[in-house]
Protein backbone atom coordinates (compact mmCIF):
# COMPACT_ATOMS: atom_id res chain seq x y z
CA UNK A 1 0.00 0.00 0.00
CA UNK A 2 1.80 3.14 -1.56
CA UNK A 3 1.63 6.18 1.48
CA UNK A 4 -0.79 8.14 -0.45
CA UNK A 5 -3.47 5.40 -0.14
CA UNK A 6 -2.82 5.06 3.34
CA UNK A 7 -3.37 8.51 4.17
CA UNK A 8 -6.66 7.84 2.57
CA UNK A 9 -8.12 4.77 4.04
CA UNK A 10 -6.99 6.97 7.37
CA UNK A 11 -9.29 9.71 6.44
CA UNK A 12 -11.91 7.66 5.09
CA UNK A 13 -12.09 5.67 8.37
CA UNK A 14 -12.00 8.87 10.55
CA UNK A 15 -14.49 10.63 8.12
CA UNK A 16 -17.20 7.84 8.00
CA UNK A 17 -16.62 7.55 12.16
CA UNK A 18 -17.69 10.77 12.27
CA UNK A 19 -20.46 10.41 10.41
CA UNK A 20 -21.83 7.46 12.25
CA UNK A 21 -21.34 9.48 15.53
CA UNK A 22 -22.98 12.33 13.50
CA UNK A 23 -25.71 9.99 12.73
CA UNK A 24 -26.06 9.05 16.39
CA UNK A 25 -26.46 12.52 17.55
CA UNK A 26 -29.13 13.42 14.80
CA UNK A 27 -31.21 10.56 15.67
CA UNK A 28 -31.59 11.54 19.44
CA UNK A 29 -32.46 15.19 18.27
CA UNK A 30 -34.05 14.29 15.16
CA UNK A 31 -37.44 15.21 16.00
CA UNK A 32 -36.61 18.84 17.62
CA UNK A 33 -34.11 19.43 15.16
CA UNK A 34 -35.36 18.89 11.83
CA UNK A 35 -39.53 18.94 12.13
CA UNK A 36 -40.90 21.87 10.38
CA UNK A 37 -41.58 24.53 12.63
CA UNK A 38 -45.21 25.85 13.42
CA UNK A 39 -46.32 29.03 12.83
CA UNK A 40 -47.85 31.16 10.26
CA UNK A 41 -44.87 31.21 7.64
CA UNK A 42 -45.44 29.52 4.62
CA UNK A 43 -43.19 26.96 3.62
CA UNK A 44 -42.03 29.05 -0.05
CA UNK A 45 -39.85 31.62 1.34
CA UNK A 46 -38.95 32.54 -1.80
CA UNK A 47 -35.21 31.66 -3.85
CA UNK A 48 -31.84 32.85 -3.03
CA UNK A 49 -29.15 33.71 -6.37
CA UNK A 50 -25.90 33.61 -5.05
CA UNK A 51 -22.33 34.12 -6.99
CA UNK A 52 -19.05 32.68 -5.80
CA UNK A 53 -16.61 35.64 -5.11
CA UNK A 54 -13.57 33.25 -3.95
CA UNK A 55 -13.48 30.79 -7.64
CA UNK A 56 -13.62 33.84 -9.58
CA UNK A 57 -10.60 35.66 -7.56
CA UNK A 58 -8.81 32.53 -8.20
CA UNK A 59 -9.18 32.80 -12.32
CA UNK A 60 -8.52 36.05 -12.36
CA UNK A 61 -5.31 35.93 -9.87
CA UNK A 62 -4.28 32.69 -10.38
CA UNK A 63 -3.89 30.32 -13.21
CA UNK A 64 -7.31 28.17 -12.40
CA UNK A 65 -10.69 28.77 -11.18
CA UNK A 66 -14.21 28.53 -11.66
CA UNK A 67 -17.21 31.07 -12.24
CA UNK A 68 -20.11 29.51 -10.24
CA UNK A 69 -23.77 30.57 -9.24
CA UNK A 70 -26.00 29.09 -7.37
CA UNK A 71 -30.54 29.45 -6.95
CA UNK A 72 -31.26 28.22 -3.59
CA UNK A 73 -35.22 27.09 -2.57
CA UNK A 74 -36.30 28.61 0.45
CA UNK A 75 -38.37 26.45 2.17
CA UNK A 76 -39.77 27.97 5.44
CA UNK A 77 -36.23 29.63 6.33
CA UNK A 78 -35.09 25.77 7.43
CA UNK A 79 -34.71 24.00 4.09
CA UNK A 80 -32.72 25.14 1.47
CA UNK A 81 -32.41 23.19 -1.61
CA UNK A 82 -29.66 23.87 -3.84
CA UNK A 83 -28.63 23.74 -7.45
CA UNK A 84 -24.99 25.16 -8.19
CA UNK A 85 -23.53 25.77 -11.90
CA UNK A 86 -20.25 26.57 -13.09
CA UNK A 87 -17.24 26.77 -15.21
CA UNK A 88 -13.77 25.73 -14.22
CA UNK A 89 -11.00 26.48 -16.19
CA UNK A 90 -6.93 25.67 -15.80
CA UNK A 91 -4.05 26.91 -17.75
CA UNK A 92 -1.12 26.05 -16.05
CA UNK A 93 1.70 27.29 -18.35
CA UNK A 94 4.63 25.45 -18.75
CA UNK A 95 6.29 24.63 -14.90
CA UNK A 96 9.01 26.32 -14.20
CA UNK A 97 10.43 23.27 -12.59
CA UNK A 98 9.10 20.29 -14.14
CA UNK A 99 7.88 21.90 -17.26
CA UNK A 100 4.28 20.54 -16.99
CA UNK A 101 1.58 22.33 -18.66
CA UNK A 102 -2.21 21.74 -18.37
CA UNK A 103 -5.11 22.79 -19.50
CA UNK A 104 -9.07 22.38 -19.28
CA UNK A 105 -12.08 23.86 -19.72
CA UNK A 106 -15.44 22.57 -18.56
CA UNK A 107 -19.01 23.26 -16.65
CA UNK A 108 -20.04 21.57 -13.97
CA UNK A 109 -23.35 21.19 -11.25
CA UNK A 110 -23.93 20.31 -8.03
CA UNK A 111 -27.47 19.65 -6.33
CA UNK A 112 -27.88 19.68 -2.77
CA UNK A 113 -29.64 20.87 0.55
CA UNK A 114 -28.26 22.77 3.45
CA UNK A 115 -30.18 22.51 6.69
CA UNK A 116 -30.61 26.70 8.83
CA UNK A 117 -29.06 25.38 12.35
CA UNK A 118 -30.18 28.36 13.83
CA UNK A 119 -32.85 28.47 16.73
CA UNK A 120 -34.61 31.67 15.34
CA UNK A 121 -34.60 30.44 11.87
CA UNK A 122 -37.18 33.21 10.72
CA UNK A 123 -34.20 36.00 10.99
CA UNK A 124 -31.87 37.52 8.17
CA UNK A 125 -28.70 35.62 9.39
CA UNK A 126 -27.92 32.16 8.48
CA UNK A 127 -25.73 29.14 9.90
CA UNK A 128 -25.66 26.12 7.47
CA UNK A 129 -25.29 22.44 7.22
CA UNK A 130 -25.66 20.62 3.95
CA UNK A 131 -24.29 17.91 1.23
CA UNK A 132 -23.81 18.14 -2.17
CA UNK A 133 -23.51 16.06 -5.01
CA UNK A 134 -21.45 17.29 -7.97
CA UNK A 135 -20.67 16.02 -11.03
CA UNK A 136 -18.35 16.84 -14.05
CA UNK A 137 -17.22 15.81 -17.63
CA UNK A 138 -14.31 17.52 -19.50
CA UNK A 139 -11.02 17.05 -21.44
CA UNK A 140 -7.26 17.96 -20.97
CA UNK A 141 -4.29 18.49 -22.26
CA UNK A 142 -0.90 17.50 -20.77
CA UNK A 143 2.45 18.46 -22.12
CA UNK A 144 5.73 19.36 -21.72
CA UNK A 145 9.15 19.92 -24.16
CA UNK A 146 10.84 17.36 -25.31
CA UNK A 147 13.17 16.06 -23.15
CA UNK A 148 16.30 13.48 -23.55
CA UNK A 149 15.77 10.07 -21.75
CA UNK A 150 18.58 10.36 -18.75
CA UNK A 151 20.16 7.40 -19.69
CA UNK A 152 19.29 6.79 -23.11
CA UNK A 153 19.58 10.44 -24.27
CA UNK A 154 17.09 9.82 -26.79
CA UNK A 155 14.41 12.64 -27.01
CA UNK A 156 11.34 12.09 -25.16
CA UNK A 157 7.45 13.13 -25.80
CA UNK A 158 4.88 13.88 -23.19
CA UNK A 159 1.56 15.07 -24.81
CA UNK A 160 -1.60 14.23 -24.51
CA UNK A 161 -4.49 16.01 -26.08
CA UNK A 162 -8.44 16.01 -25.52
CA UNK A 163 -8.00 13.47 -23.05
CA UNK A 164 -11.71 12.29 -22.01
CA UNK A 165 -12.20 12.91 -18.21
CA UNK A 166 -14.99 12.56 -15.49
CA UNK A 167 -15.64 12.64 -11.76
CA UNK A 168 -18.22 12.67 -9.27
CA UNK A 169 -18.13 13.24 -5.70
CA UNK A 170 -20.25 14.81 -2.41
CA UNK A 171 -19.51 17.66 -0.23
CA UNK A 172 -19.77 18.16 3.05
CA UNK A 173 -20.97 21.79 3.69
CA UNK A 174 -20.66 24.20 6.51
CA UNK A 175 -21.40 27.62 5.81
CA UNK A 176 -23.48 31.24 6.93
CA UNK A 177 -24.69 34.35 5.42
CA UNK A 178 -25.59 37.26 6.46
CA UNK A 179 -27.72 39.89 6.08
CA UNK A 180 -25.83 43.62 4.31
CA UNK A 181 -28.78 45.31 3.39
CA UNK A 182 -32.13 44.86 2.07
CA UNK A 183 -31.88 41.81 -0.03
CA UNK A 184 -28.28 41.44 -0.49
CA UNK A 185 -26.74 39.13 1.87
CA UNK A 186 -22.45 37.62 2.26
CA UNK A 187 -21.62 34.44 3.01
CA UNK A 188 -18.97 31.69 3.14
CA UNK A 189 -19.32 28.13 3.25
CA UNK A 190 -16.46 25.41 4.08
CA UNK A 191 -16.56 22.26 2.30
CA UNK A 192 -15.35 18.63 2.66
CA UNK A 193 -15.00 16.94 -0.53
CA UNK A 194 -14.61 13.17 -1.25
CA UNK A 195 -14.74 11.80 -4.55
CA UNK A 196 -17.09 8.86 -5.49
CA UNK A 197 -15.71 7.87 -8.80
CA UNK A 198 -13.34 9.40 -11.50
CA UNK A 199 -12.22 8.48 -14.57
CA UNK A 200 -8.82 9.95 -15.80
CA UNK A 201 -8.34 8.46 -19.29
CA UNK A 202 -4.78 7.59 -20.35
CA UNK A 203 -2.66 9.52 -18.04
CA UNK A 204 -3.93 8.03 -14.41
CA UNK A 205 -4.26 11.29 -12.24
CA UNK A 206 -5.39 14.69 -13.38
CA UNK A 207 -4.68 17.66 -11.63
CA UNK A 208 -7.60 20.45 -11.88
CA UNK A 209 -10.85 18.86 -12.13
CA UNK A 210 -13.30 21.45 -13.05
CA UNK A 211 -15.82 22.64 -9.43
CA UNK A 212 -13.72 20.06 -7.77
CA UNK A 213 -10.55 22.03 -7.53
CA UNK A 214 -6.86 20.76 -7.42
CA UNK A 215 -7.37 16.92 -6.71
CA UNK A 216 -4.08 16.37 -4.86
CA UNK A 217 -4.38 19.14 -2.45
CA UNK A 218 -6.53 19.94 0.57
CA UNK A 219 -9.68 17.91 0.46
CA UNK A 220 -11.09 21.26 2.19
CA UNK A 221 -12.92 23.75 -0.22
CA UNK A 222 -14.54 26.93 0.47
CA UNK A 223 -16.87 29.85 -1.29
CA UNK A 224 -17.35 33.20 -0.69
CA UNK A 225 -20.95 34.30 -1.81
CA UNK A 226 -22.60 37.35 -2.83
CA UNK A 227 -26.09 36.68 -2.65
CA UNK A 228 -29.17 38.02 -3.40
CA UNK A 229 -32.50 37.30 -1.61
CA UNK A 230 -35.76 37.49 -4.22
CA UNK B 1 -25.30 24.64 18.15
CA UNK B 2 -22.04 23.83 20.54
CA UNK B 3 -22.41 20.41 18.85
CA UNK B 4 -22.22 21.44 15.39
CA UNK B 5 -19.91 23.47 15.68
CA UNK B 6 -18.00 20.61 17.16
CA UNK B 7 -18.50 18.64 14.36
CA UNK B 8 -17.45 21.03 11.78
CA UNK B 9 -14.27 21.32 13.47
CA UNK B 10 -13.70 17.94 13.70
CA UNK B 11 -14.10 17.97 9.85
CA UNK B 12 -11.47 20.21 9.50
CA UNK B 13 -8.99 18.63 11.73
CA UNK B 14 -9.07 15.09 9.55
CA UNK B 15 -9.07 17.01 6.21
CA UNK B 16 -5.22 16.84 5.43
CA UNK B 17 -3.64 17.52 2.23
CA UNK B 18 -1.79 14.28 0.26
CA UNK B 19 1.46 14.24 -1.01
CA UNK B 20 2.33 16.21 -4.39
CA UNK B 21 4.37 13.38 -5.78
CA UNK B 22 4.69 10.16 -4.94
CA UNK B 23 7.29 9.02 -2.24
CA UNK B 24 9.06 6.43 -5.11
CA UNK B 25 9.51 7.91 -7.86
CA UNK B 26 11.37 5.95 -9.50
CA UNK B 27 10.14 3.65 -12.57
CA UNK B 28 12.76 0.50 -12.80
CA UNK B 29 12.95 -3.23 -13.37
CA UNK B 30 13.33 -4.81 -10.77
CA UNK B 31 14.53 -8.43 -11.00
CA UNK B 32 15.10 -11.53 -8.88
CA UNK B 33 17.74 -14.11 -9.18
CA UNK B 34 16.29 -17.36 -8.78
CA UNK B 35 17.22 -21.00 -8.00
CA UNK B 36 17.58 -23.67 -11.09
CA UNK B 37 13.91 -24.63 -10.55
CA UNK B 38 12.55 -20.96 -10.36
CA UNK B 39 11.35 -21.91 -6.35
CA UNK B 40 13.29 -20.19 -4.06
CA UNK B 41 15.52 -16.56 -4.55
CA UNK B 42 18.82 -17.35 -4.97
CA UNK B 43 21.81 -15.45 -3.83
CA UNK B 44 24.19 -13.39 -7.16
CA UNK B 45 27.46 -14.87 -6.50
CA UNK B 46 29.25 -13.75 -9.71
CA UNK B 47 30.02 -9.61 -10.10
CA UNK B 48 27.02 -8.56 -12.52
CA UNK B 49 26.83 -4.73 -14.01
CA UNK B 50 24.39 -3.81 -16.70
CA UNK B 51 25.00 -1.39 -19.73
CA UNK B 52 22.83 -0.06 -22.71
CA UNK B 53 24.19 2.42 -25.83
CA UNK B 54 22.74 5.88 -25.63
CA UNK B 55 21.73 7.47 -28.42
CA UNK B 56 25.16 8.58 -29.55
CA UNK B 57 26.18 4.62 -29.59
CA UNK B 58 28.21 5.86 -26.13
CA UNK B 59 27.83 3.00 -23.38
CA UNK B 60 25.95 3.89 -20.21
CA UNK B 61 25.97 1.97 -16.47
CA UNK B 62 23.16 0.82 -15.40
CA UNK B 63 24.00 -1.55 -12.64
CA UNK B 64 27.41 -0.87 -11.22
CA UNK B 65 29.14 -4.34 -10.03
CA UNK B 66 26.45 -5.95 -8.08
CA UNK B 67 27.21 -9.09 -6.21
CA UNK B 68 25.52 -11.38 -2.82
CA UNK B 69 21.83 -9.68 -3.50
CA UNK B 70 18.67 -11.54 -4.06
CA UNK B 71 17.79 -8.54 -6.54
CA UNK B 72 18.65 -5.56 -8.42
CA UNK B 73 16.71 -2.67 -10.09
CA UNK B 74 17.28 -1.76 -13.78
CA UNK B 75 16.28 1.78 -15.31
CA UNK B 76 13.73 1.64 -17.86
CA UNK B 77 14.23 4.16 -21.20
CA UNK B 78 10.73 6.20 -20.78
CA UNK B 79 9.21 5.78 -24.91
CA UNK B 80 11.98 3.64 -26.52
CA UNK B 81 9.55 0.53 -27.92
CA UNK B 82 12.52 -2.21 -26.97
CA UNK B 83 15.56 -1.59 -24.70
CA UNK B 84 18.50 -3.22 -25.44
CA UNK B 85 20.71 -4.41 -22.65
CA UNK B 86 23.72 -6.01 -21.90
CA UNK B 87 24.42 -8.58 -18.53
CA UNK B 88 28.38 -8.41 -17.84
CA UNK B 89 29.28 -11.20 -15.78
CA UNK B 90 32.95 -10.38 -14.25
CA UNK B 91 34.08 -13.86 -13.23
CA UNK B 92 31.47 -16.62 -15.27
CA UNK B 93 34.44 -19.05 -15.77
CA UNK B 94 35.15 -16.50 -17.61
CA UNK B 95 34.11 -12.30 -18.82
CA UNK B 96 30.60 -12.88 -20.50
CA UNK B 97 28.10 -10.78 -21.84
CA UNK B 98 24.57 -11.31 -22.33
CA UNK B 99 22.43 -9.69 -24.78
CA UNK B 100 18.66 -8.96 -23.19
CA UNK B 101 16.06 -7.38 -25.30
CA UNK B 102 12.92 -5.99 -23.49
CA UNK B 103 9.76 -5.29 -25.90
CA UNK B 104 7.24 -2.80 -24.03
CA UNK B 105 4.34 -0.63 -24.25
CA UNK B 106 5.32 2.88 -23.12
CA UNK B 107 2.00 5.18 -21.10
CA UNK B 108 2.73 8.31 -20.02
CA UNK B 109 1.55 8.81 -16.10
CA UNK B 110 1.09 12.57 -14.53
CA UNK B 111 0.77 13.55 -11.42
CA UNK B 112 0.71 17.12 -11.28
CA UNK B 113 1.93 20.13 -12.73
CA UNK B 114 5.21 19.99 -10.02
CA UNK B 115 6.22 16.64 -10.52
CA UNK B 116 8.23 15.73 -13.35
CA UNK B 117 5.99 13.45 -16.05
CA UNK B 118 7.54 9.69 -16.00
CA UNK B 119 6.12 6.81 -18.19
CA UNK B 120 4.75 3.62 -17.01
CA UNK B 121 5.56 0.50 -18.98
CA UNK B 122 4.21 -3.15 -20.00
CA UNK B 123 6.53 -5.25 -20.78
CA UNK B 124 5.51 -7.25 -23.81
CA UNK B 125 8.26 -9.60 -24.55
CA UNK B 126 11.81 -10.26 -23.08
CA UNK B 127 14.30 -12.55 -24.55
CA UNK B 128 18.13 -13.21 -23.92
CA UNK B 129 21.29 -14.48 -25.18
CA UNK B 130 22.46 -17.45 -23.08
CA UNK B 131 26.18 -17.17 -22.54
CA UNK B 132 25.61 -16.75 -18.48
CA UNK B 133 22.04 -17.07 -18.59
CA UNK B 134 19.91 -19.31 -18.38
CA UNK B 135 16.37 -17.98 -18.48
CA UNK B 136 14.73 -14.54 -18.15
CA UNK B 137 11.22 -15.01 -17.64
CA UNK B 138 8.54 -12.23 -16.72
CA UNK B 139 6.91 -12.48 -13.49
CA UNK B 140 4.84 -9.15 -13.76
CA UNK B 141 4.85 -7.16 -16.70
CA UNK B 142 3.46 -3.88 -15.56
CA UNK B 143 6.30 -1.60 -14.34
CA UNK B 144 5.63 1.78 -12.48
CA UNK B 145 6.57 3.67 -9.07
CA UNK B 146 6.34 0.19 -7.14
CA UNK B 147 9.65 -1.01 -5.53
CA UNK B 148 8.35 -4.41 -4.10
CA UNK B 149 7.01 -5.59 -7.31
CA UNK B 150 9.08 -8.23 -9.25
CA UNK B 151 9.06 -7.47 -12.81
CA UNK B 152 11.58 -10.75 -13.65
CA UNK B 153 12.97 -14.30 -12.61
CA UNK B 154 16.46 -14.60 -13.56
CA UNK B 155 18.37 -17.68 -13.53
CA UNK B 156 21.83 -18.15 -14.11
CA UNK B 157 23.73 -21.13 -15.59
CA UNK B 158 25.36 -23.40 -13.09
CA UNK B 159 29.23 -23.27 -14.15
CA UNK B 160 30.04 -26.14 -10.87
Amino acid sequence: MTLREYISTSVSRVTISLVLLTGCWVSADAQKLFRLEKDSIPLMRGFQLSFDLFGAGQMMLGDYGQYEAALRLNLHDQWFPIVELGYGKANHEEDAITGMAYKTQAPYFRVGIDFNMLKKKHQANRLFLGFRYANTSYKVDVWRKDQPDPAWQTPTRFDVRDEQCSQHWLEAVAGIDAQIFGPVHLGWSVRYKKRLAHKDGIIDKTWYVPGYGLWDSSALGGSFNFIIDI
Amino acid sequence: MKKALLLIFSACMVACTSIDCPVQHSVMAHYAVMTSDLTAADTLRDTLSVTTKKMDRKDTLLLNQAIGVTSFSVNVSYTNPEDTLFFQFKNYPYMAVDTVWMKKENTPHFESVDCSASYFHIITTIRTTHHAIDTVTINNPSIDYDPQRVHFHLRLKSHN
